[in-house]
């Protein structure tokens, strides 16, 4: 293998990272959105996000990101692939950091939401003082995992015309016929990037646990 | 082209889809929830250094993708002379990953067992193998049931991958009626309906066995 | 449990609307309206050599040098779009794109949805085994033997040609293997997985002389068919704009000067409406 492969494998991987950081950081928060919806059991919304988790959850990547690129165009929103793909991505792991907040925010129990209302505080200080500080730290875990999952599972978006890592690799297998190389490289790459991100985790963990006394599931 | 008739034209397709993507997830538990459990018992009676290394090694099964696995199963065996046919190609990646996965839930899961149990039972004489076939694994079995479930859903999602590799499951199915029909909308759709379709399912068959166990 | 039923009867409802209700709607736009925004949205094949394939991240190709000349004649933008082979045609029909830039195979069956402009070249689909293997050495030897094509391609089309021929010599089709894009087709072909593989003769000829130790090629297994740019149907402003283009380059030698350049060889006697191969 080249260095000229070695290169484009690299940039696959950056691609596929890029894509994984936007839809993390695009994710988290309308999860948490949608969380709310469901927490404070809001009228239409909170219907419309139950449907829309058990939609989300049980399709895969591949066929999310080849629905979005493909059926969506028919009823008017035409995406390039980098943006159809970014928005399968958000999609999907929104739906999992929804379910990931609420599970976090049921083990805070209701005494304290009635404490803050007794204070006089207002339903968005109750959120922000007493209920928000608890929330990311027991979810931080369960958090990041999902990241984990994330990034794993950005690949599948090389389908619609994305040259990922998996898509560089498979084009120097083609150059070359000896495609080998090119996938041992790959995976050994995206492999250790991921190892590094779980490593990370676990520390983030182990302080959290340390300093909070949360031990997260 | 209405939609609904495009996709019921095409109902053979999606049919042996659907029997494919069935097969897979099928096998696949069948061969690697066995296959973790036998890991998991081989590697808790194992000396530590043993038990580590296989702990690692299922920790970087665990940190790679399943796409890439795939592609180095199916285009990257063949150079070293191991050249599989679709289906089996990608239920060999199925399992082999899976095993890992189901192996760490396994290991996580029997922290959480009381001990006391074990103690008893070894107390009463129970041999290594009846030990784990009574009292280990029923424990281990329902208390883990729901991230088995969980992990059984991933396997369906993993199974979706396998189309690159030119398996012909639902996903490509779709891809194949809306390429042709150039009708992308009803296909994947349909696509998505039996995907939902199969992991309740997956959500009841757990429940079931959960209280069967449980009883 | 309410809730489950609840969730579960909304969804089983909304999929069933949906899948009645859809019917595919071509909004593709006019040639007036692509001038009026100032924009036309094209879509590529991203590895179809010679047409169009991808060196480095550099495109390069028959297609993307027609598309150079294109740009120079027209003043409104071009916003090229290179993606997967089975997004291209699906992608004109819903209006997604306006042309599909590549080198579409004409048959009859697309022509129900698509309107084709002057072909770019002829591209007959022909046959390609591994050079070392003996045991193919005519069409009629093709029997029973898996050919691998390309999901939704002019190579799948043309197996219902090649099933006549075989039958006529007593033979029958093998397995048949759906790759998302030729390479992979090829790949699987070098390894032992398919015995042979099937495309336009252009595209096998350019692969042949890339790896002469590999592959050899073989003959016709479908009926003369050309390869032209495409439309979604009906888009007659759009098609007489393209043919424009195409008599230009055709009249001024530099079509056939690119089809020397990428393909080896100039089609001169082209027709100029692609007749509808099967």
């Amino acid at each position: 293998m080249t260095a000229a492969a070695y290169l484009t494998l690299l940039y696959g991987a950056g691609t596929t990272m890029a894509l994984s950081i936007a839809a993390i950081a695009v994710g988290l928060p309308l999860g948490l959105l949608m969380a709310l919806a469901r927490w404070r059991r809001l009228p239409i919304a909170n219907g419309l996000v139950k449907v829309y988790i058990s939609v989300m959850r049980p399709t895969p990547m591949i066929t999310l990101c080849l629905f979005v690129f493909f059926v969506l165009p028919t009823v008017g929103l035409d995406l390039s692939p980098m943006h159809a793909a970014l928005l399968a991505l958000v999609l999907s792991t929104a739906a999992f950091n929804c379910e990931i907040w609420r599970a976090g925010m049921a083990s805070i129990s209701i005494d304290q939401l009635e404490a803050g209302a007794a204070f006089g505080m207002s339903d968005w200080q109750t959120f922000r003082r007493i209920v928000l500080p608890q929330l990311w730290r027991v979810s931080l875990g369960p958090l990041v995992s999902e990241m984990t999952l994330l990034i794993k599972v950005t690949p599948a978006v090389s389908v619609i015309g994305i040259v990922d890592i998996t898509r560089a690799a498979s084009r120097i297998g083609a150059q070359t016929y000896q495609p080998l190389p090119a996938f041992i490289a790959a995976t050994v790459i995206y492999t250790l990037i991921i190892a590094i991100v779980v490593k990370v985790q676990r520390l983030l963990e182990g302080r959290i646990a340390q300093r909070y006394g949360y031990v997260a599931s | 082209m209405n939609g609904l008739a495009i996709v019921w034209d095409a109902k053979d397709i999606f049919f042996s889809g659907a029997l494919t993507t069935l097969a897979l997830i099928g096998v696949c538990l069948a061969l690697s929830i066995p296959m973790a459990m036998l890991a998991y018992m081989f590697l808790s009676e194992s000396p530590t250094p043993l038990a580590k290394f296989g702990r690692l090694t299922a920790d970087s099964l665990r940190c790679v993708p399943f796409l890439l696995f795939a592609y180095l199963v199916y285009y990257g065996l063949p150079e070293l002379g191991l050249r599989l046919e679709p289906f089996a190609a990608g239920l060999f990646t199925l399992v082999f990953y899976n095993t890992a996965y189901f192996f760490e839930i396994f290991r996580t899961q029997a922290q959480a067992i009381p001990p006391e149990t074990r103690v008893a039972a070894e107390a009463f004489g129970f041999s290594r193998i009846k030990l784990y076939q009574r009292i280990v694994f029923p424990q281990l079995l329902s208390a883990a049931a729901p991230m088995l479930g969980n992990q059984a859903i991933m396997v369906m999602k993993d199974s979706a991958l396998l189309m690159i590799i030119t398996v012909e499951d639902i996903t490509f199915a779709a891809n194949f009626v809306s390429a042709n029909q150039f009708s992308p909308f009803a296909p994947f759709v349909l696509a998505m309906v039996l995907y939902w379709l199969f992991s309740l399912s997956i959500d009841l068959t757990v429940s079931r066995l959960n209280r069967n166990f449980t009883k | 449990m309410l809730n489950k039923q609840f969730s579960t009867r909304a969804i089983t409802a909304i999929a069933a609307l949906v899948l009645f209700f859809n019917t595919s709607a071509a909004s593709a736009a006019t040639l007036e309206e692509i001038q009026a925004k100032g924009l036309m949205i094209v879509a590529t094949e991203d590895d179809y050599k010679p047409f169009e394939f991808v060196v480095d991240g550099k495109p390069m190709g028959l297609d993307h040098e027609l598309l150079a000349l294109y740009r120079k004649q027209v003043s409104h933008k071009v916003d090229q779009q290179i993606i997967p082979w089975s997004g291209l045609l699906p992608g004109v029909t819903t209006g997604k794109y306006d042309v599909a830039l590549t080198a579409v195979v004409v048959t009859a069956e697309r022509a129900k949805s698509l309107d084709f402009t002057m072909p770019i070249a002829e591209n007959t689909q022909y046959y390609v085994a591994r050079a070392d293997d003996a045991s193919i050495k005519s069409v009629a030897d093709l029997n029973g033997k898996v050919v691998g094509v390309q999901a939704g391609g002019g190579s799948f089309t043309a197996l219902t040609n090649l099933r006549k021929l075989l039958a006529t010599s007593g033979g029958s089709l093998g397995r048949v293997v759906q790759y998302r894009s030729f390479p992979e087709a090829y790949q699987d072909l070098a390894n032992g997985r398919t015995d042979y593989v099937v495309n336009g003769v252009v595209n096998l000829t350019s692969l042949v002389k890339d790896q002469p130790q590999r592959f050899k090629l073989g003959t016709a297994v479908g009926v003369p068919t050309y390869a032209a740019w495409a439309v979604a149907k009906g888009n007659a402003s759009l098609l007489a704009h393209l043919n424009e283009f195409m008599a230009k380059v055709r009249a001024d030698g530099s079509l056939f000067a690119l089809q020397q350049k990428w393909i080896g060889r100039g089609f001169k006697d082209m027709p100029t409406v692609a007749p509808l191969g099967e």
